[in-house]
């Protein structure tokens, strides 16, 4: 259908092709308009349209060497070993291709990005609400209240705003102020995350908030895609299809290890956003960025350094094991982390053991299963029967789970104790230690447990890490 | 595009180090050990010597003198024609069928190079293997003399983007020889019953006149990414018997 504005001499666009591609970006094989379609439109300037895979400008170095460097538009991949060169058979030629953002259809340097850069439709712009949408009643701390309060205030002045708040904060309910005063002004509000499993345990709660708007949780294999929705909550892959889309952005990177500063998420956020909308950030462990702004008073923020039921946070104790994974290796268990683990059984805890590697969550599951602590179960990130053991261990079927990543965050089991075997290794580094150290002590009834570094050498990342919780707690007033 | 992590998990790649090792650090793309470790191998010795399938996995009732019962049902049949054998490097699982998907689904295309090592290994040990018992058979020993990738349906190349057959044959660092079209067979087969299907009167592929010359007279390796039932092979095979080569066999990533 062809629309004709007021003044007739005006160009005509589809509101089919509004519709479909307002706020969004998609490669142009997977648009249902023909090309004729698409290019008068984007003769008139309302659609627009750039490649997917471009050089990155290069600099003297790059020139006099003849090095290329490659960028993938789509989802900001920079990193040169994640894009390969392929003949193509569409172009003909040599193409060059992403391979970081390859599961939302492959874009190689002879793909186009297609987006809107017409008028926003009239419905999405909807209308303004004075009634109350957000139907929490639930009782926020005086920290929490005043968290509240100035993030919605920076928000509505339009500027970024950070919430630094120890793991275990209780921070969801924090932003409900701010995102029902948006919705009232009309505003569509994105919450991202780099975590699939925190999609799905706030999208119930969201729902439950705001139960007469419409939200929408996007990640790999939810079905859930309503385009017009008021909310939309996602992972960063997901919103790679977006562009321009929303008028205010929370992120939530709380307990994001191991996916925490991915660039990716950075980039499609900043992509889906409208410029000049105001970010929310809400983390236990900023990125180097956002807390040297913070720091430095060009980003405004406020610290939460107490647990919402007012305890400390209980503090890493590291303890050295030698060469342990040689241990492992002979089916053996280091007699260490044997004895925490007969202390624990006779206390009768729960814990999580965080190894490095999944081979060595695997390895170190048959040990402790042939060692007599038959009730443990080991579980990793792609382990399809991850939900079943979760569950196992949170009815406390299961007593000891080996893991090589922190699982779910509705994962909160009263009274579990965590060790960290391994805690010199690179893939832990302070944040992720901060953030598993966060396991424990989340419950007002068992605020404390024992979290545990074993290691083969002290790290300077464990060190940091154990440093950033005393100085919390000592800002917390303890 | 260096080899410091996994061509397929991206996980870096910490290979154990051994005095070799940390002479010549492996910095060629490739396969992490924990992904290596997941591919099944097919060991050669205990393979159907037709389809190149691993025996182990097969009751002892359904292999005869090294052939498996499906080999044996297509000798019977007689449909064989000049079709020799298959090669196979991988059982197929799981994993690679993972592998496969971002490799031919997804277009990940420089996951061939992960393969490359083993394709070449495994085409060294066809050719020395066909070297030491020529004597056996003069007419199919040695080496082969053009290697033909089975090639998509030109919809299906451009819809892929790049002919998954053809990339894993270029691995193989021989000539490769383009010869064979394969129609848009979709309509055409659907038109037909399953049994005149399974009859295969009428073969997708067809070779390019330009490439008769190419063939004739000559000892011929098929290659593609997976070897299931032996149908294509034997299509494939049926349109380059008209130019009379003399042999046809050929070399697959997976049998499964
Ligand atoms: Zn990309
Ligand atoms: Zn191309
Ligand atoms: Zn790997
Ligand atoms: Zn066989």
């Amino acid at each position: 259908m062809l629309l004709s504005s007021k003044n007739d001499s005006s160009p005509k666009f589809s509101l089919d092709v509004q519709h479909f591609l307002y706020g969004r970006e998609y490669r142009a094989e997977e648009l249902p308009f023909s090309e004729k379609v698409i290019k008068t439109h984007i003769k008139n300037g309302y659609v627009a349209i750039r490649p997917a895979v471009e050089l990155l400008k290069e600099n003297l170095l790059d020139l006099l060497t003849g090095r290329k460097k490659w960028q993938c538009r789509r989802c900001g991949n920079r990193d040169q070993e994640a894009f390969a060169v392929c003949t193509c058979a569409r172009c003909r030629k040599k193409c060059v291709y992403c391979r970081h953002c390859l599961n939302m259809g492959i874009v190689r340097s002879c793909t186009k990005l297609v987006t809107w850069s017409g008028p926003a439709p009239k419905a999405w712009a909807s209308v303004n609400s004075v009634a109350r949408l957000c139907s929490w009643n639930g009782i926020l701390s005086e920290e929490q209240t005043a968290a509240a309060n100035a993030l919605d205030q920076a928000l509505a002045a339009g500027y970024s705003f950070l919430i630094w708040a120890v793991t275990g904060s209780g921070k969801t309910e924090i932003i409900y102020k701010a995102i029902e005063r948006s919705l009232m002004q009309g505003h569509h509000i994105l919450l991202a995350t780099p975590r699939t499993d925190v999609v799905r345990e706030l999208l119930p709660r969201i729902r439950s908030a705001f139960p007469s708007i419409t939200v929408s949780g996007l990640y790999a294999g939810s079905d859930d895609n309503d385009p017009q929705a008021q909310l939309v909550i996602s992972t960063a892959h997901q919103l790679i299809r977006f562009s321009d889309c929303f008028d205010c952005v929370f992120i939530d990177e709380v307990d994001a290890f191991p996916f925490h500063y991915d660039p990716m998420l950075e980039f499609a956020v900043r992509k889906a956003a409208k410029p000049g909308a105001p970010f929310g950030y809400l983390t236990a462990t900023p990125p180097p960025g956002l807390r040297n702004a913070y720091l430095m008073g060009s980003l405004r923020g406020i610290k939460i350094a107490r647990r919402y039921h007012g305890h400390p946070l209980p503090v890493p104790l590291f303890r050295w094991i030698g060469n342990w994974t040689r241990f492992i290796q002979h089916g053996q268990l280091p007699k260490t982390i044997h004895e925490w683990l007969m202390e624990k059984k006779k206390q009768g805890c729960q814990q999580f053991l965080f190894v490095p590697t999944v081979t060595l969550a695997r390895e170190l599951t048959e040990i402790l299963q042939k060692e007599g602590f038959e009730r443990t179960a080991g579980v990793h990130a792609e382990d399809p029967d991850r939900h079943t053991k979760v569950a196992a261990f949170r009815e406390g079927k299961i007593r000891t789970l080996v893991t090589t990543t922190i699982l779910e965050r509705g994962v909160t089991v009263p009274g579990v104790e965590v060790a960290v075997l391994g805690a010199d290794d690179p893939v832990f580094d302070a944040c992720a230690l901060v953030q598993i150290a966060g396991r424990v002590g989340r419950s007002p009834d068992y605020p404390e447990g024992d979290i545990l570094f074993f290691h083969n050498g002290k790290t300077f990342a464990m060190v940091q890490a154990r440093h950033q919780i005393e100085q919390m707690n000592k800002e917390g007033g303890f | 595009m260096s080899g410091s992590h996994c061509l397929f998990c991206r996980a870096e790649k910490r290979e154990p180090l051994t005095f070799l090792s940390l002479l010549s650090p492996d910095t060629s793309t490739g396969f992490c050990l924990s992904c290596q470790e997941q591919l099944e191998r097919i060991d050669p010795l205990y393979s159907c010597r037709l389809c190149g399938r691993d025996l182990h996995s097969l009751e002892p009732a359904f292999v005869h003198d090294q052939i498996c019962h499906d080999c044996i049902r297509w000798k019977q049949s007689g449909r064989n024609g000049l079709y020799g054998r298959n090669y196979a490097i991988y059982s197929y699982n799981g994993f690679i069928k993972e592998v496969m998907t971002m490799f031919k689904f997804r277009g990940d295309a420089i996951l061939a190079d992960g393969f490359e090592k083993e394709l070449k290994k495994a085409y060294s040990r066809i050719i020395d293997h066909r070297l030491r018992f020529r004597f056996l058979n003069l007419r199919s020993g040695g080496e082969y003399e053009a290697i033909v990738p089975i090639p998509l349906s030109r919809e299906r190349l451009v819809e892929r983007g790049f002919n998954q057959a053809e990339l894993l044959a270029r691995k193989l660092g021989q000539p490769i020889v383009d010869a064979l079209i394969r129609e848009k067979n979709e309509q055409k087969q659907s038109k037909k019953n399953r049994r005149e299907r399974l009859l295969m009167r009428e073969t997708p592929f067809h070779l390019k006149n330009d490439q008769v010359r190419i063939v004739t007279g000559k000892k011929i390796l098929l290659v593609d990414d997976l070897y299931t039932t032996g149908a294509t092979m034997r299509l494939a095979a049926t349109a380059i018997t008209a130019a009379h080569p003399k042999q046809i066999d050929s070399l697959t990533l997976i049998h499964g």
